[in-house]
């Protein structure tokens, strides 16, 4: 990837007493390499893949720390990986998005959770809930519920976020228990400071390495141990993690000691819980909260002692805990049950049960619970309310959403565009969509896709499908999601049950949804540069499928007659078609910058670009429901007569070609055109071009260009794009 | 700063005692922005620069899908520090109603702003800047699907405290610098936040490119222009025998069809004009609709008019400013056409043609077609268009014209006897020409779609059996449907709407 962190990476060295700026998930990296870990690992993912991308460039200060990085093919893997702090004292970090990750990973969390570690692990997950979210809503406290996992939550300001990851190290070693960080999304994007410390060497690393560790069958998860080891996570971690979270105030009460309400919130939610009541007159900018409230930076395991003292007394306590089920909700009220005290207890009685905890909807459940206890407070009186309605009335249409679609030139696009005129062609085909920038197909104009059910899962989930529908169903992956389980759970189960199913694979070379990482089939020369080259189609023939087709993906004609083909094969079983092109994204962070410089040195080089003639275009638009490029857009037709608006082409066109693609295999129209500039003309092309202008001024034609003299004078630099 | 000495013990509800509150308030900002479009570095500038000056500073955002078009927002808040603070609670959600300051690039993300209450009277300085990027909603439909730029400012406008929409992408193509550091000059400009320009430049300094976006960080400091109003309509100057609405694009119209093909064309296209008008019932506004989508179907593109229209002289400047090119460098021009043999064919005379598409079509030929990417700029793909031009004379006696004319009489005399039933409807039969357009594939498909709603809406009213009033808005409903979708299902469930209302009381219809 060209991205560079320059910036980041030097505050990744910042030393005792330095002051850190940057985001919340590079205070965490910052943060991990302060705790000593020996290993780091993860699988790309918004909003954490910002983790690894910035370690993956910071390789001269992990060889000086001695720290393993591992770009883990899934969260799986990642999971996995932990299993070195089973049986080393080393400490180790992996990171993934959430819930989707953990839902990949809980296999090996199960493993890891019960024998337990002796070297801190700490699990960073990015809690992609709410607004911007991109996964189905689920919480990631399920899975520390199950598994015994910490769950800490941090207030979201810098000094709090590195404190716990600081402390969640040290707390999964007191307790031998492996700790998860949930950050939101807002969280890990949130800019401050905190003052950081040095960044220290770990006991166990590749400087240093471990003896083998002696054979013990007790750090198996493998029964009999499993079962004394069910009991000691209870018996003894529990209540060590339990002493630990309480001796060193991980929980932080703020406010006043006295009071007769309270409030307990997740950490993650207490600066929007401040917003709200700094606008009820109940705090300040600063947090000085006129309210007694009990912040939970550790939401799992809850301390059962902290919560009854802190209820004990109150007339009433209000738990602000997003998302559903209330598990936290539930567990206080059980303390309560349990300790005999009968403190009024709320919750998503005032607050909904489901959904973002955004200030509207937190200001709402708090007005609740203070008129229930005649609290007084300063109502907000919003004009909000007010202004929407203005505005609605004054735009007197119903918006229409703005979904994300394929990036200008995105080589994924043309295959949709084939496919929807497949459809059209013939008819509806079942289509099983993925995850990853393919699943934007799902949206205008394309709208592909009958379902989604994972990464890499979009052939297993037509197994059933295949078989027992009118015609073979189509399933879309990428190559991410191919690499992350796709092989094995889709390729291989259809070759070995012979599905009658059709696998079209977007071989991109990159990880691209997720920030452009390097997989398998990543070629070594571009991205990260540690792609292996693995094609694509030799892992699908190695597992045994038969039928192979690779396509250019911008041939657009090639890949609807390929299709075509697929559908309609006499033979039963799985067709696959692997579409080819390069990460649109990727190729222009390569060629722009290459390109500027061959032209500003004087080497020959060729630009093209896309065209629409509005006398041409009859303003139908056609072009734009096959294709939806961000580039082809409307213009006013600048002709009196036709009054509708025009297709027109703006200057981010990358000339990718699909424009003339679709007017031709759609048959549409002959609006389009490409404008070849030949920059630094070499003899060749200004000899023909003087003689192909000479033969158009004699038949009638004026050239568009003369031809420039033989030696051109010194080449005119253009500014880089 | 001076920022301490508003730090007072604030009024509070009785009953509670908290010593040392503030009154200090951040200024609240919300930046709405679509992927791709620098929100990223405009955030960052903002709050680097906010350090610089000093200030407490917070910011996050909801990057959405970040490059790829999406909307995408950022939130930020700053607050002046003193000696001795704490470390601040800043938010990290905008609150509806709570935001100081809006940054828009995108009229139409901020008129959802607007609609979700974040712009309010009493606080919202709302900057934004007068520019569309069209959704694929808007670009998808077969005919105008963009909304009112207008209405959109409108509800900025009336939310915000005070709205400075201007024309800063005019103003960021002007300096060669990007939209983000227009914006960000104009945030300095507004005083709204007490960040001094400096600490913004000094901010900038310290980014990517920052010659041209301190160019136009310092352009939109000064000021911006006021958006380019649309030019006003043309006076109705033209054939003063016309209604005065039709008479510009009549005068429009007769100078298409001359280049088109022939004064004698243009002639017949005012006769006809004429005609319409001096028919009882007759109003401008029918006689503008027919000017109009008269002069369009007369002069509907075919081979010969594309050719014609790819060899114009007024083409090659709009080329040569497009293809960015430089003294010494060469442009070529390919053009993307593939007539099929429906096309080519219907070139020749009807006889002769209708017996070729026979031929062709027995074979299963209709589907094939050449790909000919023809090059102006070359002497052979100039030969090629020029001798397709040279075709003009030609024209009047092809299939594609004779047919052509066909459906003109048809048309025109559905509008004729739609006039008898009144004026709205035939305005709404003149106005359903707009369907018809495109080539090949997309005119087969629109001509059909035209001819199913004549059948469905019209010939039940000229049948007296739906009333001329009911009719006409069934026929603009329809027209809608087939443009707002027009591979889908809209035209299908609007014909079929409106058959069920035909066929279930045709006289309680009658009564209303």
């Amino acid at each position: 990837m060209e991205v560079s962190f320059r910036e980041e990476i030097a505050s990744l060295r910042l030393g005792e007493g330095e002051t850190f700026r940057g985001e919340g998930i590079l205070a965490v990296t910052k943060a991990l390499l302060q705790s000593g870990v020996s290993y780091v690992g993860g699988y790309q993912g918004a909003p954490v893949s910002h983790l690894m991308d910035v370690l993956l460039q910071s390789e001269d200060l992990l060889q000086e720390l001695g720290v393993h990085l591992q770009t883990c093919t899934g969260e799986a893997a990642a999971a996995a990986m932990l299993g070195a702090s089973v049986v080393y004292p080393m400490r180790g970090a992996v990171t993934w998005k959430a819930i989707v990750g953990t839902n990949v990973a809980a296999d090996a969390l199960s493993n890891l959770s019960s024998p337990g570690v002796i070297g801190g692990a700490l699990i960073v997950v990015g809690e992609d809930y709410g607004e911007g979210a991109s996964v189905a809503q689920e919480r990631s406290h399920a899975f520390a519920l199950k598994s015994s996992l910490i769950l800490l939550d941090p207030r979201p300001d810098l000094p709090t976020i590195v404190r716990m990851v600081e402390q969640g190290f040290a707390l999964s070693e007191a307790s031998n228990t492996p700790a998860m960080l949930e950050l939101r999304i807002r969280a890990c994007h949130v800019f401050g400071s905190f003052v950081a410390k040095d960044n220290r060497r770990a006991p166990v690393s590749f400087r240093n390495p471990a003896v083998p560790a002696r054979f013990d069958y007790g750090r198996l998860a493998h029964p009999p141990v499993t079962f004394p080891q069910e009991a000691d996570k209870v018996s003894r971690r529990l209540p060590a993690a339990r002493r630990y979270i309480l001796e060193h105030g991980l929980n932080e009460t703020l406010g006043p000691t006295e009071g007769e309400l309270g409030i307990i919130v997740q950490g993650g939610l207490f600066n929007a819980l401040n917003a709200e009541l700094a606008a009820m007159g109940l705090s300040d900018a600063f947090g000085r909260l006129c309210i007694p409230t009990l912040v939970l930076n550790v939401t799992h395991p809850l301390v059962p002692e902290q919560i009854a003292g802190f209820c004990a007394g109150k007339r009433g306590v209000l738990v602000l805990e997003e998302g559903a089920p209330d598990y936290i909700e539930q567990a206080i009220a059980q303390i309560l049950r349990k300790a005999d005290l009968n403190t009024p207890l709320h919750g998503k009685d005032f607050l909904p049960l489901a959904g973002e905890y955004a200030p509207p909807v937190i200001a709402a459940g708090l007005a609740q619970f203070l008129d229930r206890y005649g609290q007084r407070f300063v109502a907000i009186s919003s004009l909000a309310p007010a202004a929407a309605g203005a505005a609605k009335a004054a735009i007197g249409a119903s918006l229409p959403p703005r979904a994300p679609t394929f990036c200008t030139g995105c080589p994924e696009r043309p295959v949709f565009s084939a496919m929807k005129l497949l459809r059209q062609e013939t008819g509806p085909v079942h289509v099983a969509a993925d995850i990853g920038c393919h699943a934007f197909a799902t949206f205008a104009p394309f709208h592909q896709g009958n379902t989604i059910l994972g990464y890499g899962m979009s052939l297993a989930s037509a197994a059933a499908v295949a078989g027992t529908n009118q015609r073979r169903p189509i399933a879309v992956m990428g190559d991410g999601g191919f690499w992350h389980n796709g092989l094995n759970t889709g390729v291989a189960g259809a070759v070995f049950n012979r599905d009658d199913a059709v696998l079209v694979v977007m071989d991109n070379g990159y990880s691209s949804a997720t920030g452009l990482q390097d997989i398998p089939s990543s070629r070594e020369a571009s991205g990260e540069g540690r792609g292996k080259a693995v094609p694509v189609e030799r892992a699908i023939k190695g597992v045994g499928a038969t039928w192979v087709r690779t396509v250019h993906t911008y041939d657009v004609r090639g890949v609807l007659r390929t299709l075509k083909d697929a559908l309609s094969d006499p033979v039963k079983g799985l067709k696959v078609i692997v579409a080819r092109g390069e990460c649109m994204l990727a190729r222009q962070k390569r060629l722009r910058p290459a390109q500027a410089k061959a032209i500003a040195a004087g080497t020959r080089v060729v630009q093209s670009r896309f065209g629409v003639d509005p006398e041409v275009c009859t303003g139908d638009h056609a072009c734009i429901r096959l294709n939806g490029c961000p580039s082809l857009t409307l213009k006013p037709s600048g002709d009196l007569l036709k009054d509708d608006p025009v297709a027109h082409v703006n200057n981010d066109c990358v000339g990718c070609g699909l424009c003339g693609e679709v007017a031709h295999a759609a048959q549409l129209c002959p609006s389009f055109y490409r404008l070849d500039v030949i920059r630094n003309p070499g003899w060749l092309d200004i000899w023909r071009l003087r003689v192909g202008n000479w033969l158009l001024r004699l038949l009638g034609g004026t050239p568009i260009t003369e031809a420039p003299p033989l030696r051109p004078p010194a080449a005119v630099p253009v500014p880089a794009e | 700063m001076s920022a301490a000495s508003d730090d007072r013990s604030a009024e509070r509800p009785e009953g509670l005692n908290q010593p040392r509150t503030t009154m200090r308030q951040p200024t609240r900002i919300l930046i709405a922005a679509l992927g791709g479009e620098g929100g990223g570095v405009l955030v960052d500038w903002i709050t680097r620069a906010a350090i610089e000056a000093g200030l407490h500073a917070t910011r996050t955002s909801i990057p959405g899908v970040a490059q790829r078009t999406g909307a995408t927002t950022y939130y930020v808040e700053v607050m002046p520090a003193a000696p001795g603070d704490p470390v601040p609670v800043l938010g990290l959600n905008a609150a509806p109603g709570r935001v100081d300051v809006f940054l828009g690039t995108e009229l139409l993300e901020a008129a959802r702003r607007a609609e979700a209450g974040f712009l309010t009277r009493d606080r919202t300085l709302a900057i934004v800047a007068h520019r569309r990027a069209y959704t694929v909603t808007e670009k998808s439909e077969g005919g105008d699907g963009r909304l009112d730029e207008s209405r959109l400012a409108q509800a900025v406008r009336e939310t915000a405290r005070e709205a400075l929409i201007a024309d800063y992408e005019a103003l960021a193509r002007q300096t060669g610098a990007a939209l983000n550091a227009l914006m960000l000059g104009a945030l300095a400009a507004s005083n709204a936040v007490p960040i001094p320009p400096d600490a913004f430049r000094a901010a900038i300094r310290a980014g990517k490119a920052a010659d041209s976006n301190l160019r136009g960080f310092e352009a939109g400091l000064a000021g911006a222009p006021e958006p380019a109003q649309p030019p006003a309509p043309r006076a109705g100057t033209g054939p003063d025998d016309l209604p005065e609405e039709a008479r510009a694009l009549a005068a429009e119209g007769v100078k298409r069809l001359t280049d088109f093909q022939d004064a004698a064309l243009a002639g017949h296209y005012l006769a006809t004009l004429r005609r319409f008008a001096a028919l009882p019932g007759a109003d401008g506004a029918l006689v503008a609709a027919l000017a109009r989508h008269l002069a369009l179907r007369l002069s509907s593109e075919d081979v010969i008019r594309v050719a014609q229209l790819k060899l114009r002289d007024a083409r090659r400047p709009r080329l040569a400013a497009e293809a960015k090119a430089r003294p010494g460098d060469i442009v070529h021009v390919v053009e993307f056409m593939k007539p099929g043999p429906a096309e080519v064919l219907s070139l020749l005379p009807p006889s002769l043609a209708r017996r070729a598409l026979r031929f062709v079509e027995r074979r299963g030929w209709m589907e094939k077609s050449i790909a000919l990417n023809v090059s102006p700029t070359r002497p052979l793909g100039f030969l090629r268009l020029r001798l397709l031009a040279a075709l003009r004379g030609w024209r009047p006696r092809t299939l594609k014209h004779a047919e052509e004319q066909a459906w003109i009489a048809e048309w025109l005399a559905l509008v004729e006897r739609a006039l008898r039933l009144g004026a709205p409807l035939a305005r709404e039969v003149a106005e359903s020409a707009r369907l018809v357009k495109g080539y090949a594939a997309t005119d087969a498909r629109t001509r059909q779609a035209w001819r199913r709603i004549m059948d469905a809406v019209l010939l039940p009213a000229l049948d007296g059996r739906l009333p001329p009033d009911l009719a006409a808005d069934a026929l603009l409903q329809a027209r809608l449907a087939a443009q707002k979708d027009p591979e889908g299902d809209a035209l299908d469930r609007t014909l079929a709407a409106i058959a069920a209302r035909i066929a279930s009381s045709p006289q309680r219809l009658a009564a209303e």
